[in-house]
């Protein structure tokens, strides 16, 4: 079931609300898998079907922001030739991949598929095809080249949670690191709030499509992700501004706000409880609907965090917090979907993985914090080996994000290194499929499998090597970016006209 | 499958040679070795497949192919391995910093405490504050950096101060090089301690180098009159051999504007000038090129990310080389390492490659007045060499052996025993502190 936070939480409550009347219950079921505006449509339905009973409950608007993104034109292509990794674990020598209808639309060994009649063939032969690969953790649009006062859009820093900040209502589509982003094989990209609060905001996850806005960025149905922060940076922000000061101040902190979250919660779901009473009610004198609970933006969040529609994100540099934010979790009955900048998660790769959480890693980043200062090389890797572990390379980094292929070789190589047998197919999943089944797009995206979006990647030779550069990145089927091509190399609008830098190789390349 | 992880590392000659010249690598003197058959890249001359480097009392003896390894001599098999110079960072915090954000324990950034109103800039000198035993050496070494141009950062004035050469074999008497180099911050660095203009900054960079001069063409008159306080005699007294032109001046600009107005005040004062940053550089590259000033650049910066980097591309690099330029690249202190992702992203890029790999080798000795002493594989230059697994400039890569002054180091680091000690995840008979840290 694919859904936004939003959605969910409303069909949560649609769900609550419909329990004794089993079509409508369903149909809440089959709007929360279908689009976006079938949900709306279908919810305003029935608000004129409770119209006819009475004043109406009230809902939280489903999806205020919706995604307009649409796919671009796309060819039927058939690239034939290549090395095709497929992110769900196979190589695929002399491989072929088929772009149709903006999908992925057979993948195999070159003589096994067959390009459809109209379509075009790509002799791909020394190219490397990859899913298009994924950030799990990026700030771009939020903060944006140029950096400065005016741009700075991505930290909140004026209370510890600030849960009621969304990440989209800061993107500035026209930052010119997406496109620079595009020409490094990035196809899509959750964009979080920053580090310094405790409850940092939600996340918005975008496909990597230049857009007059953010809405025509938006991953269509993607669900959203919370961003929290441990350790050092919120009581370094607010040590001196009123606490959290310690780290024991951060887990009250984050303590005090699930307990608010849990009553808030509850508080919605006795509301939708007493309105279907009332609704069944028959008599005459049954009187008004009853009123609907206040909204509270920071708490919605939270409450989304609390019933596993919202993802939980976060920021957490030490094993032994790690362990802690992990009881946190079972205490208030959430799940942690992902640790990010996770610099020890080796030292317990054993227990995230039998608590089935990511670890979101750089290669080699360290010593910039104490907190960051053990970082190996290894890292990646051992949370790899371990059954069931769940590795992701994230770039939190303008730069780092159009290179992500080359952390991912670094901490490939190193964990051959000391015996772990990781081969290219193991590794490209760790920028692509792990991240997106860490955001809730992995349905989607995230692998070369048929039916999927067709974000897809030809590299001009193995990704896993300094010298690689994508040459051609497809986006839901549509040829976003063509290294060759000045007409495939978008330039945001703030690029224009500025000194006399012309065309030099493609999105500021 | 964490088992796998316990699998022993064939052990190899080769390896095990190392393991037994780690061992040595404190010893007082140094002994010969013989570098057999691998691919050599000299950097100053050409590339010599199956080529044997020997290393005799800390200096390369013999550079060539089909040599003899003297009689004695520790004999590598480096056959299907690349010898390169060792990697020389040419400017970078390392030796000075331990952890960025912990005031105790960051000596190179001055800004991060209490120090608004600390009045001195250009008397500050790197070595004063030099740690050998910082962490960040070994890890470096480890990944085959064995020179780096220690710097002070940027604090409340435009000098930062004076920079020191080091090896980074750990040693106490690691410094190669005190006050090689003197670093000023400009562009927007510069404007923003200077009431925000371009023109302050200049005026100031300006005033400091009249002043310097007027200082130095009369200590002791000059000391005697009137001041308004304005310049600390120690800040003059350090500038001196920077407005001799003796020693070189790193100065941090990026906009191609910038860089005009450095070269015109270069001329004018007949400074020794290297510039670091410059994202616009290869607007202005034949400028540049004329002007005789070297390169320090970023090889994977390409972003508008300020009004000064407007035309960043990471094409910068290979454009300011075909220009003529003497180009290397920086990293800031932890990662020095990291030098050679940028050589190979330059190289993507259209630099080519032996222009690559002298980038981050003869290069910078070369800007620092040490390209008679160090940077390439020739003999009589001090030993630090390299023997790599493969590549060099690829990621994937890693050094097998690295000598320093001739004598092989030790490739073991913090981050090597974090690694080992939680390798093995299966609980023990004893906590995991019990573990490893040999």
């Amino acid at each position: 079931m694919r859904n936004t936070g939003w959605t969910a939480l409303a069909v949560l409550m649609l769900s609550a609300c419909a329990q004794q009347t089993g079509t409508e219950s369903e149909e809440a079921a089959e709007a929360a898998a279908s689009e976006d505006t079938e949900i709306a449509a279908k919810t305003a339905e029935k608000d004129e079907d409770d119209k006819d009973k009475a004043d109406g409950a009230v809902h939280p608007p489903l999806d205020p922001y919706p995604s307009t993104y649409e796919a671009y034109p796309g060819e039927t292509v058939l690239l034939t030739g290549a090395t095709v990794l497929t992110g769900a674990g196979d190589r695929i020598d002399n491989g072929a991949v088929l772009i149709a209808d903006g999908k992925i639309s057979a993948v195999g060994a070159a003589g096994d598929v067959e390009a459809p009649e109209g379509a075009r063939t790509v002799n791909a032969s020394g190219k490397w095809i990859t899913p298009g690969i994924i950030d799990i953790h990026s700030h771009l649009g939020d903060y944006p080249s140029p950096s400065n006062s005016t741009t700075s859009d991505g930290n909140e820093v004026v209370n510890p949670n600030t849960a009621y900040v969304w990440a989209e209502h800061s993107v500035w589509p026209q930052d010119a690191g997406f496109t620079r982003a595009l020409a490094g094989g990035i196809t899509t990209l959750q964009v979080l709030p920053g580090s310094a609060n405790l409850f940092g905001g939600r996340s918005a996850i975008l496909k990597n499509v230049p857009s007059r806005s953010v809405q025509g960025m938006k991953f269509p149905g993607a669900p959203y992700g919370l961003k929290m922060a441990c350790g050092e940076n919120p009581k370094r922000v607010y040590g001196e501004r009123g606490g959290p000061q310690t780290r024991m101040g951060n887990f009250a902190g984050y303590r005090a706000a699930w307990i608010e979250a849990a009553a808030y919660k509850k508080k919605w779901e006795d509301y939708w409880a007493d309105y279907d009473e009332w609704v069944e009610n028959d008599d005459d004198d049954k009187g008004d609907a009853p009123d609907a609970p206040t909204r509270d933006l920071k708490l919605e969040t939270l409450a989304g965090a609390l019933n596993g529609d919202i993802a939980v994100n976060m920021h957490c540099y030490r094993a032994d917090e790690m362990v802690q934010v992990l009881d946190m979790a079972k205490e208030f009955g959430y799940k942690v979907r992902t640790f990010h900048h996770a610099i020890e998660a080796y030292k317990i790769a054993d227990y995230l993985a039998e608590n089935g959480v990511c670890a979101a890693m750089w290669a080699d980043w360290w010593g910039f914090k104490l907190e960051a200062f053990d970082t190996v090389g290894e890292n990646v890797a051992l949370v790899h080996a371990q059954p069931g572990g769940c590795a992701i390379v994230h770039s939190d980094d303008a730069l780092g994000i159009q290179r992500l292929n080359q952390e991912a070789a670094k901490a490939m190589a190193d964990g051959r290194r000391i015996g772990i047998d990781i081969e290219p197919e193991d590794a490209i999943a760790w920028i692509t499929a792990n991240p997106a089944e860490a955001m809730g797009v992995s349905d989607e995206t995230g692998t070369l499998e048929t039916g999927k979006m067709a974000d897809v990647v030809v590299w001009n030779g193995n990704p896993f090597s300094v010298y690689a550069k994508a040459e051609k990145v497809y986006i839901d089927g549509a040829l976003m970016y063509d290294r060759s091509d000045p007409k495939r190399s978008p330039r945001v609008d703030f690029e224009l006209g500025l000194h006399d830098n012309s065309f030099t190789g493609g999105a500021g390349q | 499958m964490i088992g796998a992880t316990k699998k022993a590392i064939p052990m190899k000659t080769f390896t095990a040679f190392i393991a037994a010249a780690a061992a040595l690598a404190g010893a007082a003197s140094a002994q010969t070795v013989a570098i057999m058959d691998g691919t050599v890249h000299t950097v100053s001359g050409d590339v010599i497949e199956n080529g044997d480097v020997i290393i005799r009392d800390g200096r390369i003896a013999q550079v060539g192919a089909d040599l003899s390894a003297p009689a004695g001599a520790s004999v590598i098999d480096a056959s299907g391995k690349v010898v390169t110079p060792g990697l020389f960072a040419p400017v970078s915090a390392i030796g000075l910093v331990e952890i960025g954000a912990v005031d105790d324990a960051n000596d190179a950034s001055p800004a991060q405490g209490p120090m608004e109103s600390f009045p001195l800039g250009a008397a500050l000198n790197a070595i004063d504050a030099y740690n050998p035993s910082s962490a960040l050496i070994p890890v470096n070494r480890a990944a085959g950096v064995t020179r780096a141009l220690m710097a002070p950062s940027v604090g409340p004035t435009i000098f930062a101060g004076r920079a020191a050469v080091i090896d980074l074999s750990g040693r106490p008497n690691s410094v190669t090089r005190a006050e090689a180099a003197q670093y000023v911050a400009m562009g927007e660095r510069g404007a923003e301690r200077n009431g925000g203009t371009r023109m302050g900054a200049w005026a100031v960079f300006r005033e400091y180098l009249d002043e310097a001069r007027s200082y130095h063409a009369n200590p002791n008159d000059y000391v005697r009159r009137p001041h308004d306080g304005r310049f600390a005699i120690s800040d003059l007294k350090a500038l001196g051999p920077v407005i001799n032109g003796e020693q070189p001046l790193i100065v941090s600009v990026n906009s191609a504007n910038d860089i005009r107005t450095l070269i015109r005040l270069k001329n004018t004062y007949r400074l020794n000038v290297i510039i670091h940053g410059a994202t616009e550089g290869w607007r202005v590259a034949d400028e540049i090129d004329a002007a005789n000033i070297s390169v320090i650049t970023d090889g994977l910066y390409n972003l508008p990310g300020e009004f000064e980097d407007i035309d960043a591309t990471l094409k910068n690099a290979a454009r300011l080389n075909e220009a003529g330029v003497t180009i290397t690249f920086s990293e800031g202190a932890h990662n020095i390492r990291l030098i050679r992702q940028h050589a190979g992203n330059a190289v993507a890029e259209g630099l080519p490659y032996e222009a690559a790999l002298k980038a981050i080798t003869l290069n910078p000795a070369t800007m620092y007045g040490l390209g008679g002493q160090l940077g390439s594989l020739e003999a009589g230059k001090i030993a630090d060499v390299v023997i790599w697994d493969g590549d060099p400039l690829e990621v994937t890569t890693k050094p097998e052996a690295v000598f320093i002054n001739g004598r092989p180091q030790d490739l073991n680091n913090r981050q090597k025993m974090l690694m080992e000690r939680y390798r093995d995840l299966e609980r023990g008979d004893l906590p995991f502190a019990y573990r490893g840290g040999e």
